[in-house]
């Protein structure tokens, strides 16, 4: 791992069972992402991107290889470890929002808040501020059934970045959005990206998004068939 | 976290109002059906323990062992005495001198002929002294259907059944015939003062009933008695208390090896009382064990379908960095939250609905008109200290119990799906 790496993937393979053999979702994957970086793994169905998102966002862990995030071995850490590292330093934002539907738009926002012991005025002005950065301060009383679409998955983005975690991982994202709405949220993302110096990682087969990442990273069969950096074809505006 | 938990349960009405629905009628069930199987049965035992048991009762060793005969020859003698010790040692005990008889009632026709005869169940008690309590203890005063109490030597009381059978009036002169305790043929006239009907069918067929002093005329049994019932202060049957006793006096006269010795029995060594009691105990812990059964299965059940609704939103916590346990701890919480307010809503409408039934009781008069059970003609329930929890535990038990059984599926989850979950 170089000093800038914040994620480190060292030979990581990744075998599932089937029937009565095995599946191999990701042979021998070397990877390293760098802190602030805006970057996005390709590729068709089955090419292995969910399952190296999986283990980057300690929800899996490899059979063989290191995955090392924040500085910490994935595959040594016990589940209440995991669960640690997800809540301190990782954010998460679904294809669908998974916004809790009983609790208001503050409340979906403020749940990390609530795992990690902030106080209730400290919480207030970290979830203000998140929904400022998504440009939702005016909607915080709202359910979530009252949401459009976009602004559904902008508080979905809200609830990752309220934390001001240094890994996103975002698993297409703007699949449910229509074209604006995905440049929007891509936007908002590329900003907090480069404000917050978080690390932003997509899985997508969007091109919009795939518009503004600065690295792809192609995948085929479980194997990086491709790695680019590229000039951004969208800019914020 | 508590408040946003609260939140939650009370903004998605299917995981509280549902359960909560459940648990109230399981507590409320739970509680009504103790306290009408305690009052029904403590009804029972306290009608048998007021006409025949005591809570504590003493006989001569000889007469408790054929006291079904009523053997007065095997009678208690020395009562006083007895009485005088007996209120030194337990002055909280008030003590009652019964003597039960039997003979014939034969009914003059006025022209030296007899209009009609019959057996007759004789009961004796201490009427006249006024101090006695035997007549509230008895509640003979609401019973008598025509005419009134004895106040005068050699005036009785008849069963109303019987004087219809035989067409006997008030003021009417009837004869008894029988035996004294010593074995001689004994004959007494008394005038019928009034008519009886207890309502327990056992004690109404036949029934004669005079003071206790006319008794000891009749059978010869000056200073002594065929039993002699002892009731605890307040009325309410201690069954500690009375075996305790009972064990104390007994003890006294272990080695005493007349057989007239004086003997006494707690209500629960009588009549297979004691059976009744533990009828009662079994009974109502049998009512909790099948409601804590019962609501577990069904709060499991409405766990299960609970989780499965709540997936997702499971689901997005573990995403978010709850921990597997934090999420079971929760739900725990949740299930102590909905469980106490069901238990509540249930403890008050059982409550009500059990003091209901104490006050109004069931008429079940008609269905027990041929009983020979000493069972009330209306059977009320009984609101006891006990009622308070013995719904409410075990419905915060039942919803904490399905909750911990529904909420091992989140161990099982496997995190590594979540992000394939959570797109659907």
């Amino acid at each position: 791992m170089t000093t800038e790496s914040i994620i480190s993937i060292k030979d990581v393979t990744k075998r599932f069972p089937v029937g009565g053999g095995e599946f191999t979702a990701l042979h021998k994957i070397n990877l390293e992402f760098e802190t602030g970086e805006f970057s996005g793994l390709i590729g068709p169905s089955g090419s292995g991107k969910t399952t190296l998102l999986n283990i980057m966002g300690s929800l899996d862990t490899p059979t063989e290889g290191q995955a090392i995030v924040m500085g910490k071995d994935i595959s040594k850490l016990t589940h209440k470890q995991s669960a640690l590292l997800r809540n301190m330093h990782l954010g998460f934002v679904f294809q669908v929002y998974n916004l809790l539907p009983v609790y208001t738009v503050f409340e979906n926002v403020e749940f990390s808040l609530l795992l990690q012991n902030w106080s209730a005025a400290e919480r207030k002005k970290m979830v203000m501020e998140s929904l400022e950065w998504v440009g939702l301060q005016d909607i915080a009383d709202k359910k979530p059934a009252k949401l459009s679409g976009g602004e559904g998955q902008r508080v979905a983005i809200a609830r990752a970045m309220v934390k001001r975690p240094e890994i996103v991982l975002a698993d297409e994202p703007t699949a449910n959005l229509d074209a604006a709405n995905a440049h929007t949220i891509i936007q908002t993302m590329k900003r907090l990206s480069h404000e917050l110096k978080t690390t932003f990682i997509f899985s997508t087969h969007d091109e919009k998004v795939m518009g503004y990442l600065d690295r792809i990273i192609s995948l085929e069969d479980g194997k990086v068939k491709k790695e680019q950096q590229v000039e951004a074809k969208f800019s914020l505006s | 976290m508590i408040r946003f938990l609260i939140k939650g349960i009370l903004g998605d009405k299917n995981r509280s109002v549902l359960p909560i629905i459940i648990i109230t009628i399981g507590v409320s069930l739970t509680i009504l059906l103790s306290g009408y199987l305690r009052g029904v049965m403590g009804d029972m035992i306290d009608q048998s323990a007021r006409f025949d048991t005591g809570h504590v009762k003493i006989m001569s060793r000889s007469y408790a062992e054929d006291q079904v005969q009523m053997p007065n020859d095997l009678a208690l003698l020395g009562v006083e005495a007895i009485k005088e010790q007996l209120a030194s040692d337990y002055p909280d005990v008030q003590w009652a001198d019964r003597i039960k008889f039997g003979g014939l009632i034969d009914v003059p026709d006025g022209k030296e002929g007899s209009k009609g005869q019959g057996p007759a169940a004789g009961l004796a008690f201490d009427l006249f002294s006024g101090v006695s309590g035997e007549d509230e203890r008895l509640n003979i005063s609401h019973s008598i259907v025509k005419g009134k109490l004895p106040s005068q030597p050699r005036e009785a009381l008849i069963g109303n059944d019987f004087a219809d059978k035989l067409n006997i009036q008030m003021g009417d002169e009837i004869t008894y015939m029988g035996t004294t305790m010593n074995g001689s043929m004994t004959f007494e006239n008394f005038v019928v003062s009034g008519t009886i009907k207890f309502g327990i069918a056992a004690m109404d067929k036949g029934a004669i009933i005079i003071d206790i002093s006319d008794a000891r005329v009749l059978l010869d049994m000056h200073d002594a008695v065929g039993e002699l019932l002892g009731f605890f202060e307040g009325g309410v049957y201690d069954d500690d208390k009375a075996l305790a006793i009972a064990a104390e006096f007994n003890q006294k006269y272990a080695h005493d090896k007349d057989e007239y010795a004086p003997q006494m029995f707690a209500l629960r060594e009588q009549n297979s009382l004691g059976g009744y009691l533990d009828y009662v105990d079994y009974f109502a812990g049998l009512f909790v064990g099948i409601f804590v059964f019962a609501m577990s299965v069904v709060l499991w059940n409405t766990g299960l379908l609970g989780g499965l609704r709540r997936y997702q939103e499971f689901g997005i916590r573990l995403a978010l960095g709850e921990s597997r346990g934090h999420i079971y701890r929760t739900l725990i919480y949740e299930a102590i939250f909905i469980g106490f307010t069901g238990s509540v809503a249930g403890t008050i409408v059982g409550l009500s609905g059990t003091y209901y039934l104490q006050v109004y009781g069931i008429d079940v008069g008609d269905m027990m008109q041929e009983s020979t059970m000493m069972v009330p003609s209306i059977m009320r329930a009984k609101m006891t200290p006990d009622l308070l929890y013995i719904g409410f535990v075990p419905g915060l038990f039942a919803m904490v119990f399905g909750n911990m059984l529904s909420g091992i599926g989140i161990y099982k989850r496997s995190t590594a799906s979540l992000f394939k979950e959570l797109e659907v």
